[in-house]
């Protein structure tokens, strides 16, 4: 069974070149297939995955995992990376996550996408991030966890600028390729200064050795070393995951299909910083600081992501910001060491998050465009199962008791609160934006007066109304292939908190994200009620708030925002945090670039250059050429005068010496 | 040493082509033509031959430094002449008014009989144990080059560079064999071991007479290598003689010129340069940064591309020559490039001939007016109209600019990275400041060839073979690129029989932090001592 492994990546990376050859077919109907074989590719993943977690617990869960190996990658002196996979509890439920969404969204997908003339290309773009993702959870090694790493991120730009004669979307997709480069330096520092330390990039070397290690009984580089290790892997993690400062991308990066913000930057990509926290648990734990910072960072996110979430129109960009303030809490969870709480907030995440999004896609879908709040409303009599599909995805987001949203927060809640009892409380008020803000969107688009105003767009293109039948007004998805796979994920969205619960323990327990469990087992079994019914018990009420806001009484949410008109602008324009940057960053860089310019042009270019680099050579050329004249009596006495001044210093030398 | 016979059994490759080329010479003489064609296929049939016969020579007999650079000079030999010999179709050279060298339609049998006589003289500087050998051997491989380049084109450039070349390698000549007679004098031997045996021994050591004639052998056969002083020759008669001989003196008098001076320097300073003879190693010092920045920057202003290869092949010497100075470091046995010198000027050595041979081939094959094409301006869009060609050029110029991953970034990462590890970091530093330098006038030769128009003055000639050459040279780049492996190992093993060994026991050593390097320092003493006093035993039984 877990000789299955191998296939997981294999299947869509071939997928992806069969994809690609078959969009360069003329034939529309082989560049209609493209989309089943991408499809068929990571729903076998998807089998294989299966099998390989069986697998795992038919060989008896061993927590140190069962190592694939599949072929011998980089040896070189005492380098060894090769393409062999760790198959622990971690990693499989991460597989279940990257193939198991993402057979659903490819689904979903190829309903979605019929129609766009890059039809073939989004499917191979597919293919290689499911082969990149799978790479990177399934890898026995930072370096293949690397590859995967930056797989994912070429995936995501091609993705984000999939509509690449839109410039907003080509700008998108920059911002999150650089921005993301600046994690990735980190992150490659980190892999490097691992190597130094340990000798070796091998799960099964450097966790063992980062758990063994008393770090006070390192001195001078290895102190400095181990100190900073954590810190830049933190690095490469909210770089990916788009924790602060370096969430600027991920907002940015809706301009990509629904699908790909449904599976990249909700589902799965996004949480790889997780996942990486995660599986190297103990070499963090090298640095308590780092630990500690990474959750403070994580509680500050989910706050500040949440409040913006709370004045946004823009239907996905309220789930992007969503999204950034769920990593937040995973964050927050691994931070204060909840490795459990917060896979499993990946792992239920993942659900309601990929169906969030994709219903906003079928909006968006059935709006020809359209991702105003401010121009729908009442849009239940339209699409009815869409409104019910979304409603399950809010109620988990929301962290109504008994979803899958509420388990996973509330386990991360419980250690916050014990661990960090004021991070645990920016956590919990989060919980009850969070709960607020999600139906506020619910609420608004689908319930009250039946109003709404059609977009202009089709697939990120300008549409001819006329011509296109977007044009008769909000229509429902069809069942295949578009909703049935949202289906399987509301089902998820709802059961997946309860009858998971069990297993996931079980998995983290066997994985290297294991940490020993400590405290006292009392105070931690009340913190946990505590929070269950504050969080859960605030989901409904602050459920009802919105109710009143944004379903009976319009009028009033007027009335408050206007009071309150300038803590609003300073969310809707998310604090302004691109404009600082665009100040700071831009501005700081322009002015470094300019003085660079001109230190290049007069002291390199003008002085080393062209005088030093430039005129000195052709100088001892021209100085040179006085010699080779041609005429051979000239170069029989240059060569005799040669000898002469050898000579010279041969006496001169051995005199003197 | 050993009887005649013994010494005889180790020559068969020198013994083979030698009468290969007599057998050549009278066949040239041949009234018909396809006798006088035969000639070529004769030669490369004798190369290949001796090749075999090096190759499987037993290297107990030879040394092993002689088996590499046998094979080695009869294999890129038989490349040189696949490039020089070439029988154009007579209609197109009517067409063409090609006036340029074409041997075999001419008759010139002679011309393979003296490559090959000057292949054996490079064949035997390996071999050489004695110093009249050695000056035999290495005049063997210059006088057939007089010939070579003053009959290799009709044009009257071609005598002009074959005086000048015969007169001023006279004079390195005289210069050189005075320096071995001052060694006679010093010594009272010519048997280079013998030598060895007296400079080692602590009671003689190297007398200045002596140090007198190493430093005028090492001036006179620096005019074999092409460096400074005795460089001034080379842009002349290169550019002077047609391109195929050209390549051949970038390569056969360079590699015997270097294997004459690793002999003559293994003997006079075990590899302890510094610590022996302190002159000589200012002397090679101050003549590798000289030979670097000499070839380099006149390389800098020429317009005439084989002037430029020319001048890059002075400074080639120099950047081979800072391996001479690191000498074969602190384990010469033990497998490691990058503290090798000698190694790594082994490897240069091969590196260099087969790029060398790729971009004088592909300027070889251009024609302008009947005549060679020589400038920047006549390969302006070769890729627009031969990419192959142009492909070929671009391989072979971008490793002799030593950009990663090609073979002459390796041949320099091990030639620099030896004279670190010996210590010459700011003579590594200026080789590689030099490299810098000479990507410019290198870039310079891919830059015109694409992203220039074409120049329809010139035509590319149908010569199969040489362009045959071309690519098989190219090829050679990019397999020795990718996978240097074997020819490391081969250069590695070629100069295990070189050690680092003080003379004088009792002079203090060089402070080693590393304690592998004494032991390996320790080792090698042991193997240095054993040696001398063999040799001398065998010497009394030989007198």
């Amino acid at each position: 069974m877990l000789n299955m492994a191998p296939w997981i990546p294999t299947l869509p990376f071939l997928s992806m070149f069969v994809c690609g050859a078959m969009f360069a077919c003329k034939s529309q109907a082989i560049r209609n297939a493209t989309a089943w074989v991408a499809a068929a590719a990571v729903a076998g993943s998807f089998l294989c995955s299966v099998m390989v977690v069986k697998g795992f617990v038919d060989a008896g869960s061993p927590a140190a995992g069962v190592t694939v190996p599949y072929f011998e990658w980089i040896n070189i002196g005492d380098f060894h990376a090769n393409f062999s996979f760790l198959i622990d509890g971690l990693t499989c439920v991460m597989l279940m996550v990257v193939t198991g969404i993402g057979t659903l969204i490819t689904l979903y997908a190829a309903g979605y996408m019929s129609g766009d003339s890059g039809y073939g290309r989004f499917f191979a773009y597919i293919s290689l991030f499911i082969f990149a993702m799978s790479c990177l959870v399934l890898g026995d090694n930072l370096l293949l966890l690397f590859l995967g790493w930056e797989g994912v991120g070429v995936a995501s730009y091609l993705l984000i600028g999939f509509y690449y004669r839109k410039p907003s979307a080509v700008a998108a997709a920059k911002k999150a390729f650089i921005v993301n480069r600046i994690g990735d330096f980190g992150f490659a520092l980190g892999l490097m200064g691992t190597f130094v330390l340990f000798g070796s990039i091998a799960y099964s070397d450097v966790i063992p050795a980062a758990h063994a290690l008393d770090v006070s009984s390192l001195t001078g580089w290895r102190a400095d070393l181990a100190w900073w290790i954590p810190f830049l892997l933190m690095m490469g993690a909210f770089g990916k995951s788009a924790q602060l400062p370096l969430h600027v991308w991920l907002p940015d990066a809706m301009e990509g299909p629904t699908p790909v913000s449904a599976l990249i930057h909700a589902a799965t990509m996004v949480t790889a910083g997780v996942y990486m926290i995660a599986r190297l648990i103990n070499v963090f734990n090298m640095n308590p600081t780092a630990l500690a910072f990474i959750a403070a960072v994580g509680g500050m996110t989910a706050l500040f992501a949440a409040t913006i979430a709370l004045c946004q129109y823009d239907l996905k960009r309220v789930w992007a910001y969503s999204t950034l303030s769920q990593l937040g809490y995973m964050f927050l969870g691994v931070g204060v060491m909840a490795t459990t709480g917060a896979v499993f907030h990946l792992f239920t995440h993942a659900f309601f998050k990929a169906l969030l999004f994709l219903t906003a896609g079928s909006v968006m879908h059935a709006m020809a465009g359209q991702l105003d709040l401010r121009k729908m409303s009442g849009l239940f009599s339209k699409m009815p199962v869409t409104a019910i599909l979304m409603l399950m995805g809010c109620l988990a987001l929301a962290g109504v008791p008994f979803t899958a949203g509420f388990y996973s927060k509330d386990i991360i809640l419980t250690e916050a609160l014990i661990k960090a009892p004021v991070l645990g409380w920016i956590g919990i008020f989060t919980a009850l934006l969070t709960a607020f803000y999600t139906f506020r969107l619910w609420f608004r688009v689908f319930l009250g007066e039946t109003k709404y105003e059609m977009g202009h767009e089709h697939h990120g293109y300008p549409v001819e109304h006329d011509l296109d039948d977007h044009a008769h007004g909000p229509h429902e998805m069809p069942w295949w292939p578009m909703n049935a796979p949202l289906v399987v994920l509301a089902i998820g969205a709802i059961a997946a908190g309860f009858a998971c619960h069990g297993w996931m323990e079980g998995m983290i327990h066997n994985s290297t994200a294991a940490v020993a469990s400590h405290g006292d087992a009392e105070h931690h079994h009340s913190v946990h009620t505590f929070v269950s019914i504050v969080a859960g018990g605030g989901a409904l009420v602050m459920i009802a708030l919105a109710a009143l806001f944004h379903w009976k009484r319009r009028d009033l949410t007027e009335k408050i925002a206007n009071a309150f008109s300038p803590v609003v602008t300073l969310l809707y324009n998310k604090y302004y945090i691109d404009e600082c940057y665009n100040v700071l960053v831009r501005g700081v860089l322009n002015m470094i670039a300019w003085m660079s310019y001109i230190v290049d042009r007069v002291l390199v270019d003008g002085v080393l250059i062209d005088v030093v680099i430039g005129r000195t050579p052709r100088f001892v050329a021209h100085v040179g050429r006085m010699f080779q004249r041609g005429r051979l009596q000239g170069y029989g006495l240059t060569m005799g005068l040669g000898l002469a001044i050898v000579l010279f210093i041969m006496v001169w030398k051995v005199m003197a010496g | 040493m050993m009887d005649m016979s013994t010494k005889l059994a180790t020559l068969w490759p020198e013994i083979m082509l030698t009468l290969v080329a007599f057998v050549v010479m009278v066949v040239g003489l041949s009234p018909q033509l396809w006798m006088r064609r035969a000639t070529y296929g004769i030669a490369a049939f004798g190369l290949v031959i001796a090749a075999i016969l090096a190759a499987t020579g037993s290297p107990a007999a030879t040394g092993d430094l002689a088996v590499y650079m046998k094979v080695a000079i009869c294999l890129i030999g038989l490349a040189l002449l696949v490039a020089a010999a070439e029988v154009p179709d007579e209609s197109q050279t009517l067409v063409m008014g090609d006036q340029a060298f074409d041997p075999a339609s001419t008759s010139r049998g002679e011309f393979f009989g003296f490559l090959l006589l000057s292949l054996v003289g490079a064949m035997l500087c390996a071999g050489a144990d004695d110093l009249v050998w050695l000056f035999l051997a290495l005049e063997l491989t210059s006088l057939p080059t007089y010939v070579m380049v003053a009959t290799s084109r009709k044009s009257i450039k071609a005598p002009e560079a074959a005086v000048k070349y015969f007169f001023l390698g006279a004079m390195a000549a005289a210069i050189f064999l005075y320096g071995f007679a001052l060694l006679y004098g010093a010594t009272g031997t010519t048997y280079i071991s013998q030598m060895h045996a007296i400079f080692a021994d602590p009671n003689q050591g190297i007398s200045h007479l002596a140090l007198a004639g190493l430093v005028l052998a090492i001036v006179g056969v620096c005019f074999k290598i092409a460096a400074v002083p005795m460089h001034f020759y080379a842009a002349d008669v290169y550019q002077g003689a047609a391109t195929p001989v050209t390549t051949f003196l970038a390569f056969v008098p360079k590699t015997a010129g270097f294997v004459t001076l690793i002999v003559l320097l293994n003997a006079a300073t075990g590899w302890s340069i510094v610590d022996n003879t302190p002159a000589i190693a200012t002397l090679l010092w101050i003549l590798a940064v000289l030979t670097m920045f000499v070839g380099n920057t006149l390389a800098l202003l020429q317009d005439n591309v084989k002037r430029v290869l020319a001048y890059s092949s002075i400074a080639h010497t120099g950047y081979m020559l800072v391996g001479l100075l690191a000498g074969a470091g602190p384990a010469a046995s033990g497998g490691f490039l990058l503290r090798n010198g000698l190694a790594a000027i082994l490897f240069y050595l091969i590196a260099y001939g087969v790029m060398n041979l790729g971009a004088f081939s592909v300027l070889g094959l251009l024609k302008r007016a009947g005549e060679e094409a020589e400038t920047f301006d006549d390969l302006r869009g070769l890729a627009a109209r031969r990419p192959a060609l142009a492909a070929v050029m671009a391989i072979c110029v971008l490793s002799l600019t030593g950009v990663p991953p090609l073979v002459g970034f390796w041949g320099k990462l091990y030639l620099f990275g030896s004279a670190i590890s010996a210590g010459y970091v700011g003579l590594a530093i200026l080789a590689m400041l030099n490299s810098a330098i000479a990507a410019f006038y290198y870039l310079r030769i891919v830059a015109v060839t694409y992203m220039s128009e074409p120049n329809d003055d010139v035509v590319v000639s149908p010569l199969p073979s040489r362009s045959g050459a071309a690519m098989v040279s190219a090829a050679a780049v990019i397999v020795m690129s990718l996978a240097a492996g074997p020819l490391v190992d081969a250069s590695l093993h070629a100069a295990a029989g070189f050690q680092t060994q003080p003379h004088m026991p009792a002079a203090p050593r060089p402070v080693h932090s590393e304690p592998a390097d004494h032991d390996s320092l320790e080792v090698s003493g042991v193997n240095g001592e054993a040696l001398p006093a063999a040799s001398a035993s065998e010497a009394s039984d030989a007198i």
